[in-house]
């Protein structure tokens, strides 16, 4: 079990309601980091808009920035 | 994930030890950044940095180490609350595996479909589903490693014997079960699900954990759901 409780749809305000919403819709799951980080929605809201800066097209392959993103859980023993 | 993004399974193999296969000089480059950036406290010596300038323009260092930095946050986040993997409701998963039996051709072609969804949404240690070929039940489909046995006669193994009895079996730790057939030295836990269609048993779904006692009432019922959707296929 994760040592801070996960917030449900029911849990929080409106702008991280439709933030859930729209995670159900496109993979079935809110992730349960996302979930955490809602106890703190301006933390979850700029988050969000940061992985998809940083993760989104830019200048170097997105499959490049998949793999780096592997290696680096590997390393850190990260399942998550 | 990543294999979505156009990462082959090789290069995801070669990510276990990124110094000694063979990736292109550009990503290995900026692979070593990112055991650089990992390790301790995450010095990249100047050597390390000139290889990587010598690939990349200064606005794509910027974007790889906002990758790297980003995934050791999320990380260290992650195992310092000790986050569980998220797991997709069985409601969604019943829906895709209902329209792969709607969409997908050969009998090879939807079972591979179903591993995947039933996988990529519970994050099974193993799984695999086989058919019933007269007195034997064949494999047709598993994600996990390499299993050495394709086939079990029917009341061989727990695969075997539920081909055989017709009824769900869970294994809540396989070191005390006599009926367990060791295939992976990891395995913990077990659920054995036959597909039974017609008086008869035409398929079993098989589901191993790494963990003991992996497989409560929920699981059980998200597999029996998914193999009463296999039956008319497999029958």
């Amino acid at each position: 079990m994760g040592r801070i409780g996960r917030l449900r749809p029911d849990q929080v305000g409106a702008d991280v309601k439709t933030l859930f919403e729209a995670f159900l819709e496109e993979r079935g799951n809110i992730p349960n980091m996302f979930r955490t980080v809602a106890h703190r929605p301006e933390i979850l809201t700029t988050m969000l808009a940061h992985f998809r800066a940083v993760m989104g097209p830019g200048t170097v392959p997105v499959s490049l920035k998949e793999m780096l993103a592997v290696r680096v859980s590997r390393l850190n023993d990260c399942d998550y | 994930m990543a294999k979505q993004f156009g990462v082959s399974d090789e290069a995801i193999i070669g990510l276990r030890d990124p110094a000694s296969h063979p990736f292109p000089p550009d990503q290995k480059a900026a692979l070593l950044l990112a055991d650089a950036m990992t390790d301790g406290r995450g010095q990249v010596p100047d050597p390390l940095f000139v290889e990587v300038r010598r690939h990349f323009s200064e606005p794509q260092i910027v974007e790889i180490a906002a990758v790297i930095g980003l995934f050791n946050y999320f990380n260290r986040f992650n195992n310092a609350l000790h986050m569980d993997v998220t797991l997709t409701d069985p409601d969604v998963l019943v829906r895709r595996a209902a329209e792969a039996v709607k969409t997908a051709g050969a009998v090879e072609t939807l079972c591979e479909r179903v591993v995947e969804i039933l996988q990529q949404g519970r994050r099974y240690f193993w799984i695999g589903i086989y058919q019933r070929q007269e007195d034997r039940l064949v494999r047709r489909a598993h994600r996990g490693p390499a299993r050495p046995s394709h086939a079990f006669r029917l009341g061989e193994g727990n695969v075997g014997s539920a081909g055989q009895s017709g009824v769900t079996k869970v294994i809540d730790d396989v070191s005390t079960d006599p009926t367990y057939k060791m295939c992976f030295a990891a395995t913990r836990s077990e659920l054995v699900v036959p597909i039974r269609g017609g008086g008869a048993v035409v398929g079993v779904i098989d589901v191993e954990s790494d963990r003991p006692a992996a497989f409560d009432e929920e699981e059980r019922t998200l597999v029996e759901r998914v193999a009463a959707l296999l039956v008319s296929r497999l029958i």
